[in-house]
């Protein structure tokens, strides 16, 4: 079930983290999240209903969760910095860099899995932290210092996997990446018990979304990002060091973007210079459909994990139904414009409510 | 005359010059054949084009990110209309203007209507135009179109392309509409201070929908422009004009906040973007080599205003 994978993802992110006054005075069901989950619903009967073949655990349940646990690190990722009211244009660039780190680790060193993606998410937290300093320090937009650096990048992506591969991708498996590729709980047993059948990268993205909504829920850091994001100017005056959460909520986008990159590298089977290609748009796509504002102040991981899992199930749909990948891309635009028009009528509407019961 | 050098153009007007002669004489002069300078020249007018169009978003504070795809979707659909529609090429092309202008039309009214940001209403009317555009003629190329249409592209006046003199004049009309007319600077008032411009009296729902609708046209004439200019067109084409079109009017100095813009400035840019694009084919230098450097001297760009400014003490 596609909406088992989500339910688990609950407790790091209660609404009650997103705009707290706001929950408190409006009725239950002008929370967003709630609308994505019942979307989600009827549109896993739909396709079902449509395809039996959308409910094969093999062929079409495994994947899907795949696909959601790396778009919902994605959205993660840029969640991260749209806590400030910030963007991160270069999201896709910055984990095909620590992607390639990866790759080099593997291919010159011979490093373990999990030593690599420690490179990795190493080099996606330093040059995410990059990207926050020369924000903090010189005050320029987020969207122009991340964009350049997306430029920058892209170039330097490629003159890298030239120089270093023979082709766009390196050659090397690592031991254990095909089992992550490949296998799911269901193939390891303890006796008679053996687990559901959930791919072995869930947990990756399981865990990222558990600490991400740990930390803006309940740790220190975390509330002061969202303290900055909210009103700069008072949070400085509350002795908040404003520059280094903007680094912080940085470097933490760039490390979550180098996650995602591991996790698709897995899901595909290798490092290659087209990692992070897709993310741009699905890193806004998830986080947005969630609830989270661009304003910053308020972010919301459970409507993220949702918002991520909403468009893998229509795309997984609408692929078994035989559209093209350009259909695809119709559709969801077009999802995505309603979901959010409808998002702000119930909001103008339960704010209407609100104000005439009170 | 002191002020005159400070601004950003100026430095941007030297390093063109410095950089074009640099250009010309590394390359032995065979940047001034003519052959050569047509190419400069023609591969010149999309971007100025295309950078006017975000530009005119940016002025009010917004961006538009299906500025490229509307290009890419409006140049299919003309060749369309002038190929499986069999329809004179004058149609087409009006056809073409005002397709963007319509889609910048519903750009500005979701964005109105709905008061969703405008970076994510253009980020989902992009997906469903790379959608659109695909759908015109799938993986197909059209060419062979309107012979007339293609001369024009083609044609030169003294040696300059026609497609750059008219990307030039469309930069003419953009500076003169928000230095003269009052619907231009009302859109400047809006996007320097929302509140302010409202107690003048002055909509900002208009000033949105204009801006946008504005932006839309533009993104048709780059179209026109590719469509005359390439010969050929498929549903590829504007995936490469995105990052550009912000490129051109950020180092040309124009604000994100909004209430600023630089019509010399964003052609400028573009002119130097396409200097650095020229130094790349003359010396074969990898085509990555020119994103890296696209990346360096757009955030150098920034910084060196952000630098002015604290130099001048912030004295405009």
């Amino acid at each position: 079930m596609t909406t088992a994978t989500t339910p688990p993802a609950a407790p790091p992110a209660p609404p009650a983290a997103v705009a707290g006054t706001r929950s408190r005075t409006l009725p239950f069901w002008a929370n967003p999240r709630l609308g994505l989950v019942i979307v989600i619903v009827v549109l896993v009967a739909l396709f079902s209903s449509l395809t039996p073949a959308f409910l094969d655990p093999r062929l079409t349940l495994a994947p899907l969760q795949a696909d959601i646990s790396v778009y919902a690190v994605v959205g993660l990722a840029q969640l991260a910095v749209l806590s400030l009211g910030h963007m991160n244009m270069a999201v896709g660039r910055m984990a095909a860099l620590s992607t390639f780190a990866m790759g080099l680790a593997y291919d010159r060193l011979g490093v373990p899995l999990l030593v690599g993606l420690a490179v990795g998410l190493a080099v996606g937290a330093a040059i995410g932290a990059l990207a926050g300093l020369v924000i903090a320090r010189t005050g320029v937009n987020s969207f122009v210092v991340t964009l350049a650096l997306d430029f920058g990048l892209l170039g330097l992506v490629t003159i890298l996997y030239t120089r270093a591969t023979d082709g766009v991708a390196f050659a090397v498996k690592p031991a254990g990446l095909a089992e992550l590729r490949f296998d799911t709980f269901a193939d390891y047993c303890l006796g008679e018990v053996c687990g559901p059948r959930v791919p072995l990268v869930v947990p990756f993205a399981l865990v990222a979304a558990l600490a991400v909504g740990l930390l803006f829920r309940s740790a220190r850091l975390g509330r002061e990002i969202l303290m900055t994001g909210a009103n700069p100017v008072a949070a400085q005056l509350s002795g908040i060091p404003t520059h280094r959460r903007v680094v912080a909520a940085h470097a933490l986008s760039g490390l979550l973007a180098a996650l995602a990159g591991f996790l698709l590298a897995a899901n595909n089977g290798a490092f290659s210079a087209n990692i992070g290609e897709s993310f741009l748009l699905p890193s806004f796509l998830a986080p947005v459909l969630g609830g989270t504002l661009l304003a910053g102040g308020a972010v919301s991981v459970l409507g993220t994990v949702l918002g991520a899992t909403l468009t893998q199930v229509i795309y997984k749909g609408l692929n078994l139904l035989q559209f093209s990948l350009e259909d695809l891309k119709l559709y969801i635009g077009l999802v995505l414009l309603a979901a959010l028009s409808l998002d702000r009528m119930r909001a103008v509407l339960a704010e209407r409510r609100a104000v005439s019961s009170s | 005359m002191k002020n005159l050098v400070r601004t950003n153009e100026f430095t941007l007007a030297a390093v063109a010059v410095v950089g074009f002669a640099t250009l010309a004489v590394a390359t032995d002069f065979n940047l001034l054949t003519a052959g050569t300078m047509d190419a400069f020249l023609s591969f010149l007018a999309v971007p100025m084009v295309i950078g006017l169009a975000q530009m005119v978003v940016l002025a009010v504070g917004q961006m538009n990110l299906s500025v490229g795809v509307l290009t890419g979707f409006c140049a299919m659909a003309s060749a369309w209309l002038m190929v499986d529609a069999a329809l004179p090429a004058p149609l087409a092309v009006l056809a073409a203007l005002a397709l963007g202008a319509l889609v910048g039309l519903l750009n500005g009214l979701l964005v109105v209507f709905t008061r969703i940001n405008g970076f994510i209403v253009t980020l989902a009317t992009m997906t469903v135009l790379e959608g659109l555009r695909y759908g015109v003629h799938g993986t197909g190329t059209y060419q062979g179109y309107s012979p007339g249409l293609r001369a024009v592209g083609q044609a030169s006046v003294l040696g300059i392309p026609v497609v750059f003199l008219l990307a030039l004049a469309v930069a003419v009309v953009a500076a003169l509409f928000f230095r003269r007319t009052v619907s231009g600077r009302r859109l400047l008032a809006s996007g320097g201070n929302p509140f302010a411009a409202r107690l003048s009296g002055i909509s900002n729902d208009r000033a949105l929908v204009l801006a946008h609708t504005l932006s839309g046209l533009l993104a048709g004439v780059a179209a026109v422009i590719v469509v005359a200019a390439f010969g050929s067109v498929n549903a590829s084409i504007g995936d490469d004009l995105l990052l550009p079109s912000f490129a051109a009017p950020i180092i040309g100095g124009v604000a994100l906040v909004g209430g600023v813009v630089s019509v010399t400035g964003t052609v400028l840019a573009a002119f130097l973007v396409r200097l650095v694009d020229v130094t790349q084919a003359q010396f074969d230098i990898n085509r990555r080599w020119v994103d890296l450097i696209i990346g360096a001297v757009v955030l150098g760009a920034v910084l060196l205003g952000r630098a002015r400014e604290r130099l001048t003490g912030g004295a405009r």
